[in-house]
């Protein structure tokens, strides 16, 4: 026990943005810590705003009592993804592993103080959602003082059991990849197998419940709602230990997560070190024979290195290119289901034409594309590596260029795929298509200027694990939400500013506007570039100053 | 032979937080055909000149000129004529050896048969190339070491900065590595580079700087340097007399 504190205190501390203000002397690092601060509290500002104002809605339909289960669901839904996304990195194949294990902890401590990490670190993003949405239960509920305290109390447990789950689902990826050869790409086909399958599960419950025969949209939701909290049993107790104050199920809550947390941790303390020796475990071929060497332009080469730095992460990989697979998904989906179809189960049988939603198609494509763009976070993920790029005779521009060219290689053909499936479905015109193609050309021109944009803005090398700049660095979060909820947005205005103009007019409107948004960005870009480019203000990869340009 | 200079650092100082100097007014120069030993002790400064003379960290005061460019003002030139090889060199581990050395030949825009014969050459030389096809991240720390040698040396520097360059290097290696740095400096390219064996610096060095708290303490050609002593004996000596000048 003691020496599970002890780890998990070394592990919080050792990645705390607290810490590293505190000690550090370098002024452009604390100013940065404080910038991110800002930027975070911003964000946990628009999400809980968004919570309340979502239990408000179900407040005022008359639904506040549903707003438990929702609350559980959501959080469990959340914790599940993510931990599923962090736990290769986090759990598994982590950097710091031979350090860790070589001192005197059980591999069942050390997997579980990775556990409670991920756990600890993830709490902050939980309880802005569960606070405000008690928040918004409570204005129309107005439930007993203890309830509140159950309320603030058992969200602290609601993760716990889907986190174990998406660990388990951990384990047994890197279990079946630590067989093979090539287990970085077994890993990651894994993790896109377990992901698609969570996605697709939400569509099968939603038709389950729909099967329900509900007349009304309003009920069905309630109905929803109901029915998932029944089917996930932590979620029913804790909606029953909030609205019915039923003891049993708040003890059921604790105790159920508690047990699981034990088992789970024992169950994986067993095979830890052998999961873990197979996947840090490199046989080298050593049988190679030189033959004649390709050459390429600079841009290209540094396009190269992102590929293989990307191909060579199975963390890098499911995230950069998930909105991808999902869009060849989409496109297939369509094509074979067809476009009216797909927009009849979304929209839930509505009295909705089809055809009115024909222009938010690259849009609707974008959404998937340009949800994370790989410039984010690839010039963090420079890391430690930095120092190749600052000893080279390369322009930061060249540097940069080259990076924003290996993501549009990367989201273009995808882009191109999934809007001409869907127009082909929808039976758009070619020139409409065309149109369409142009737009959507435009917004991954836009995603590609502006992730990198972020991405030098809030670059961070100093990262112990490349988890840290994938998933939760700020530059990630910066571009992804804002760019998420603003494409809602768009989607919507088109599809109305659709029925009352010509949508072509719309498209090249639109296409007008990313295209100068894209050409802005890249001027940002190169402008940083040039900035960071002279050695005054440049950083250092060893840690003494980390920012590169001066935005 | 020696009169042009490769590397000029002219009064250099860089302070980090709190006004504590890492480098102090740091003056040398390494002309070219020089294979110039810079030793001192543990945090002495060493790596902080050296990598603010490569370009990867800045500076406040001073300047440093490689073949006549200033880091400063013309990175990029200076850059072009130098190869650096750090302490511990971190690569691209999900690159192979031969993806990385097509890499770094690329930002120097080397030709096809160039590349192939520069890599030919040195990774026989340092008995790597049936490993050049696996990835970094299989490499032992000695094989990354000659990787980023080989990586430094295909493009054929005129200045050839090293960190602590024979820390994990096989004796054979090592012997190789010195056989090419004289080579290079017969060629009239020069090597700058920091150490703590003071055997390998006196016998491979013509000229050497000794650091002390990030000043220069001592600095010349050996023989000027060690009067007949050892590098060893000179190099305890310098540093004492400099701790009881503190005294």
């Amino acid at each position: 026990m003691r020496d599970g504190v002890v780890l998990l205190k070394a592990l919080l501390l050792s990645t705390s943005q607290r810490n590293i203000y505190r000690h550090t002397t370098d002024g452009r690092k604390q100013r940065r810590i404080i910038a991110n601060a800002v930027g975070f509290a911003f964000l946990y500002v628009m999400i809980m705003a968004y919570c309340v104002t979502m239990c408000v809605g179900y407040g005022i339909i008359g639904m506040a009592e549903a707003v438990p289960a929702l609350c559980a669901l959501t959080l469990c839904a959340l914790a599940f993804v993510f931990t599923l996304f962090k736990t290769n990195g986090y759990l598994f194949n982590f950097k710091e592993y031979d350090a860790l294990m070589s001192l005197p902890f059980e591999p069942s401590t050390v997997a579980g103080c990775k556990f409670l990490y991920m756990y600890v670190k993830s709490l902050p993003w939980y309880a802005s959602i569960s606070l405000s949405m008690m928040v918004g239960y409570a204005i129309f509920a107005r439930p007993p003082v203890v309830a509140y305290l159950a309320w603030v109390v058992l969200s602290l447990f609601l993760p716990v059991v889907p986190m174990l789950a998406a660990s388990l689902i951990g384990l047994l990826i890197a279990k079946l990849s630590a067989g093979f050869k090539k287990t970085n790409i077994v890993q990651t086909l894994l993790m896109f197998v377990f992901v698609l399958a969570f996605f697709a599960l939400r569509f099968v419950m939603d038709d389950l419940f729909r099967n329900n025969k509900t007349e009304l949209v309003l009920e069905q939701m309630s109905a929803m709602t109901a029915d998932a909290a029944r089917s996930y049993p932590p979620a029913g107790w804790f909606a029953d230990a909030i609205a019915k104050g039923s003891v049993p199920g708040a003890l059921l809550l604790v105790g159920v997560s508690v047990a699981l947390f034990a088992i789970v941790f024992r169950i994986v303390g067993q095979s830890y070190r052998s999961i873990n020796s197979a996947l840090r475990s490199h046989a080298a071929k050593g049988r190679y024979r030189m033959t004649a060497q390709r050459r390429r332009s600079v841009m290209g080469a540094i396009a190269f290195k992102e590929l293989k730095r990307m191909t060579g992460s199975s963390v890098y990989m499911v995230n950069g290119a998930m909105g991808e697979v999902l869009a060849v998904f989409l496109g297939v989906g369509t094509l074979v289901i067809g476009f009216d179809r797909i927009v009849a189960t979304v929209t839930q049988g509505a009295p909705i034409d089809a055809a009115i939603l024909r222009p938010a198609i690259p849009l609707i494509v974008y959404f998937l594309i340009g949800m994370v763009a790989t410039t984010t976070c690839s010039p963090s993920l420079e890391g430690k590596n930095y120092w190749i790029l600052q000893s080279l005779p390369i322009e930061m521009k060249t540097v940069y260029q080259g990076k924003m060219l290996f993501n549009l290689c990367l989201s273009v053909p995808f882009m191109v795929f999934a809007t001409l499936c869907l127009c082909v479905s929808a039976r758009v015109p070619v020139l409409d298509t065309g149109l369409y193609l142009l737009l959507g050309l435009a917004l991954c021109a836009f995603s590609t200027a502006w992730g990198c944009v972020c991405g030098i803005r809030h670059m961070r090398l100093d990262w112990e694990n490349e988890v840290e700049v994938i998933k939760q660095g700020a530059a990630v979060v910066v571009y992804l939400f804002p760019n998420m909820f603003v494409t809602m947005g768009l989607t919507v205005l088109v599809v109305v500013l659709g029925m009352h103009i010509d949508g072509r007019l719309v498209a090249l409107v639109l296409t007008l506007l990313a295209t100068a948004l894209a050409v802005i960005s890249y001027v940002w870009v190169v402008r940083m570039a040039q900035r960071g480019s002279s050695l005054e203000g440049q950083g250092d990869a060893k840690g003494t100053a980390s920012q590169v340009a001066k935005p | 032979m020696g009169n042009r200079a490769m590397l000029d650092i002219r009064h250099y100082s860089k302070s980090y937080g709190a006004g504590k100097k890492a480098a102090d007014d740091v003056t040398l120069s390494v002309m070219s055909g020089d294979i110039y030993g810079f030793i001192g002790h543990n945090g002495a400064g060493k790596s902080t000149t050296i990598r603010a003379v490569v370009g990867v960290l800045d500076f406040t005061d001073g300047e440093i000129l490689i073949d006549g460019h200033s880091v400063k003002d013309e990175p990029m030139a200076c850059k072009r004529v130098t190869a650096y090889i750090p302490d511990n060199p971190d690569l691209y581990e999900n690159l192979t050896g031969i993806q990385y050395l097509n890499f770094v030949a690329d930002v120097f825009g080397l030709g096809s048969a160039e590349r192939e014969q520069g890599i030919r050459h040195y990774a026989d030389l340092f008995e790597i190339t049936d490993d050049l096809g696996d990835l970094i991240g299989a490499y032992s720390h000695g094989m990354r070491q000659k990787l980023a040698i080989i990586s430094a040396l295909i493009h054929d520097p005129k200045l050839l900065v090293l960190d602590e360059p024979f820390v994990g290097l096989d004796p054979k290696a090592t012997f190789t590595l010195k056989e090419v740095m004289r080579e290079m400096c017969a060629r009239g390219a020069a090597v700058f580079f920091s150490t703590h064996v003071l055997d390998v610096a006196e016998k491979l060095c013509n000229k050497v700087a000794i650091i002390k708290q990030g000043r220069i303490i001592a600095s010349g050609t050996m023989e000027e340097l060690t009067e007949g002593h050892s590098l060893e004996e000179t190099f305890l000596e310098e540093t004492f007399l400099e701790a009881d000048g503190d005294a």
